[in-house]
């Protein structure tokens, strides 16, 4: 087992990762900017070091600062948690090349689940059902053609996007080159790549994810699934576990698909694969080759610590579990507290001036903010994940609905009104809604 | 103690009479007498549209209504770091520092040592690599900060030229 790992990342996911490492007798070493030498990740490692300033690129995703900080303190794994260089290959092979452990899957996954083509072919080589596609580059000679066949309306992605960005809908052939050349243009400027491929759309699906841990001797699990389906232009907001939509067997019968795949695969650690589901039907859309933000509600009803298991993974360890061994309690869901106006979401950085959490039984509130914080502008919005836990998904809701009128939050303007109406929400309270429930909802209030 | 749904209003928002034309003296006046009879040490209302905030002792730092509760961990300083010394030269990036070229040789500086821009301060290696840092500005070394061979953090002061 490692006796001293860095943690390449900041926030709530830094401490995270810094909780899971003391748990387990293992010395922590945080590494910071300028911008949070007063942050609580920091103030709880063991050990930090000021890697550059407040700017990403200088700082939590420079490699060579990083990898320097593990020389001087003598830290022997790199836990990366997710965003900045977590899903980077080269980042991988430099902690390989200098004899260090990367506590993630092998450089070449991380690459294969990158892009987004490759990705999809692959997995659908493994057995794992896609969205009806292009298989490939699309090109404007054969885009009609293709999108007659797969019928409209048609998707145009970016092989090098991911997390919903890159995407243009085209709703009929005549809106077909002008959604391939605005994607094209879109792809270019944010990735470099103006690489693009063509899926069918789906008109209501939900996103369903399966979170799955592979350990180095070939065994691999699943946590069963999240529904991640309340996003806002594309970025999760509220999760639960599971998804309000599927039954034990659906549940079953996927993870039991998945977890195939990816024994075929080789796969090393930690990952998820993200579907879209509609009538029944599940459609591969990415594959996250990392720990995910909404990893607590899976843990909250596997009672299974993932980040704990990433690190055992990392160090060799076999899985402690089998497929059998794991039960599936009662339901979870978890708000994503974000530092913005709950209907514009402008961002709102700067100080806390009040902070409380709610207790009791099934609540858990991960985040590094405190009272006298100060949010810092540089980063992303996330001030803390309410993760709520209850013997059903009923339960689940009005113990969420405790727990989000008892939090504080002052002296920001912070997204707890937006769940507040949500979790009252007739559509809501049923499980009734799609990917595009969310902006509708928005949308309808005026926002 | 206040429940959520009366909580006194944030004490962050400070009146200004300087700044404020027709200043109420005669509220100003009441509340310092109400301080006074009451034992308060601090009252603040809304008046016409200002707010009024009267304190004893004339400290202006905002103070909380109920005891912040800090997760349980250690409590934050919330006073800023000291800043570093005029003059200090930063470290631009992490590594272990060496104050000579090679071991054995003499070091590049001392305290009392003049440079020009430019002169060669210390190395810092990192990744196998070795990084020449160098003096921002000609002067005198005031001070040597860092030890040979230790650790050095991105922003920490190496030495100090005046």
């Amino acid at each position: 087992m490692f006796e001293k790992v860095l943690i390449a990342n900041r926030g709530e996911i830094a401490l995270r990762v810094i909780r899971a490492c003391k748990e387990m007798g293992i010395s922590t070493v945080a590494i910071h900017s300028t911008a949070d030498s007063e942050a609580m990740h920091v103030k709880l490692a063991d050990e930090s070091v000021c890697v550059g300033p407040p700017a990403a690129a200088q700082s939590y995703l420079n490699i060579p600062a990083i990898i320097a900080a593990c020389e001087i303190t003598g830290a022997e794994a790199i836990h990366p948690g997710y965003g900045f260089l977590s899903e980077n290959a080269k980042f991988a092979d430099i902690i390989k090349e200098h004899g260090l452990t990367f506590i993630g899957p092998t450089p070449e996954h991380i690459r294969m689940m990158g892009d987004k083509i490759t990705a999809k072919q692959t997995v659908k080589e493994l057995g794992i059902p896609t969205v009806p596609g292009s298989d490939g580059e699309v090109g404007d000679a054969d885009a009609a053609r293709l999108a007659q066949e797969i019928g409209y309306p048609v998707l145009i992605k970016a092989t090098a996007g991911g997390g919903g960005r890159g995407m243009k809908v085209a709703k009929s052939a005549g809106e077909l080159s002008f959604a391939l050349s605005q994607a094209r243009t879109e792809a270019r400027a944010a990735f470099g790549n103006d690489t693009v491929y063509m899926e069918k759309y789906l008109q209501r699906p939900r996103h369903i994810e399966i979170q799955i841990l592979a350990d180095a001797h070939g065994h691999v699990v699943h946590l069963g699934e999240r529904d991640c389906s309340l996003q806002r232009r594309h970025q999760k907001v509220w999760e639960e576990a599971g998804s309000p939509a599927l039954n034990a067997q659906e549940r079953d019968e996927i993870g039991g698909i998945v977890t195939r795949a990816l024994e075929k695969l080789g796969y090393l650690g930690a990952g998820t694969i993200e579907f879209l589901y509609e009538d029944g039907q599940f459609y591969f859309i990415e594959m996250n080759t990392r720990l995910q933000v909404e990893h607590p509600v899976s843990e909250a009803i596997t009672g299974i610590d993932i980040v704990r298991e990433q690190i055992r993974i990392a160090s060799g360890a076999p899985l402690p579990f089998t497929q059998k061994d794991i039960a599936f309690e009662g339901h979870a869901i978890e708000c994503r507290i974000n530092a913005e106006n709950p209907f514009t979401f402008r961002p709102s950085p700067g100080t806390i001036t009040q902070f409380h959490t709610p207790g009791g039984l099934g609540v858990r509130f991960d985040s590094a903010i405190y009272s006298g914080y100060r949010i810092p502008p540089f980063y992303d919005s996330l001030a803390g994940k309410l993760v709520v836990h209850a013997k059903n998904r009923n339960e689940c809701l009005l113990r969420l609905r405790r727990a989000l009128d008892e939090l504080v939050v002052d002296g920001i303007e912070t997204t707890i009104p937006l769940f507040q109406k949500l979790v009252r929400e007739p559509d809501i309270i049923n499980g009734d809604y799609s990917i595009h429930w969310l902006e509708k909802y928005l949308a309808g209030l005026g926002h | 103690m206040s429940s959520k749904g009366d909580k006194p209003p944030h004490s962050d928002i400070k009146s200004k009479p300087d700044t404020k034309p027709g200043v109420d003296a005669a509220a100003v006046r009441e509340l310092a007498q109400l301080l006074k009879e009451t034992g308060l040490t601090e009252i603040e209302i809304e008046h016409n549209g200002a707010r009024i905030r009267v304190s004893r002792g004339g400290g202006a730092a905002p103070v909380m209504a109920a005891p912040a509760l800090a997760p349980a961990a250690p409590a934050p300083s919330a006073a800023a770091p000291s800043g570093p010394p005029a003059g200090a030269v930063p470290s631009p990036m992490v590594g272990t520092v060496y104050l000579s070229p090679e071991p054995g040789r003499p070091a590049f500086i001392s305290v009392g040592k003049t440079v020009k821009e430019g002169d060669t301060l210390f190395i810092v290696e990192a990744m196998k690599t070795m990084n020449a840092i160098t003096a921002p500005r000609g002067g005198t070394v005031l001070e040597v900060n860092v030890g040979d061979g230790t650790p050095v953090e991105f922003g920490q002061t190496l030495c100090v030229i005046a």
